[in-house]
């Protein structure tokens, strides 16, 4: 399973690389923006899931989600924001971009194995 | 303004708990970090029907202990720049979950992070609201909400 982690802070990332490690991911991109995300995406194809912060420079993860999901090559992979951002109308506006699941900071590993589990990732 | 207060010791507890393992436990509010301490401050600031600042300040020697966590090395291996990411993304973690609980649409800016000692951090037109002090494993850690009264 391969996996691509997005957020613009590496002690998350480093936390979320070693979760993944883990649940026995064995290929694990990471970038600090949207846009070097889809700099990833472009050079090595959709992974099977994307964790996707909200709050990042340069390119959000709405809108790295929304670009995503403009793109059908990019249907195989699953989308799970992890973000501060809790209120309902984030969560619907990440839904209605296509995003898959939704979970929060601050997260346990349970949490995550149970998003991915949910996506049949895991 | 605000109708609901979120309770910082919560959201405190539960990100030091769930990120960290480490518990907090209340200290007198009056609590604070010794004089010539080095202490690390992370900044975020709210913008919308509620306009403020939330900081998370802790100890040097606390902010490597969570920073060693979250990169899981020793720490002594800690850098300047690994201290600023961690105690940025906690400050966001923070403020992300206290703009959570306030009423209305807010939005949260992205963190900074400042190092030294015996500094004040200000936002300017703001006023404290809400500020606790907690010991987290024998080190100080403050975490406060400020706000911003509208003209």
């Amino acid at each position: 399973m391969r996996a691509l982690i997005v957020d613009d802070s590496r002690a998350t990332r480093a936390v979320l690389r070693r979760l993944l490690h883990g649940l026995s991911f064995d290929g694990i991109a990471e970038a600090g923006d949207g846009r070097q995300a889809l700099e990833e995406l472009s050079a090595n194809g959709p992974a099977d899931v994307a964790l996707v912060d909200w709050n990042m420079p340069v390119m959000d993860g709405l809108e790295f989600v929304s670009r995503v999901r403009s793109d059908t090559a990019n249907d195989v992979m699953r989308i799970v924001m992890v973000t501060t951002e809790a209120d309902a109308d984030h969560m619907v506006s990440a839904l209605e971009a296509g995003a898959d699941e939704y979970a929060m900071k601050p997260f346990t590993a349970a949490v995550i194995r149970d998003k991915l589990a949910l996506l049949g990732v895991v | 303004m605000q109708t609901t207060v979120p309770d910082l010791s919560t959201i405190t507890n539960e990100i030091w708990t769930a990120m960290f393992g480490i518990g907090v436990e209340p200290a007198d509010d009056g609590a604070d970090h010794a004089r010539g301490e080095r202490v690390v401050t992370g900044v975020v600031q709210l913008t919308g029907d509620a306009e403020g600042a939330v900081t998370v300040q802790c100890s040097d020697r606390l902010a490597r202990r969570a920073t060693a966590t979250m990169f899981a090395v020793d720490v002594t291996e800690v850098s300047d720049e690994d201290l600023s990411d961690c105690i940025g993304e906690l400050a966001n973690m923070t403020g992300g979950n206290v703009k959570s609980a306030l009423d209305g649409h807010n939005e949260l800016s992205l963190p900074s992070v400042t190092v030294g000692r015996d500094y004040e951090v200000t936002v300017r037109g703001s006023r404290v609201v809400q500020r606790r002090a907690f010991d987290a494993a024998g080190d100080t850690l403050v975490v406060t909400l400020l706000t911003r009264d509208r003209a």
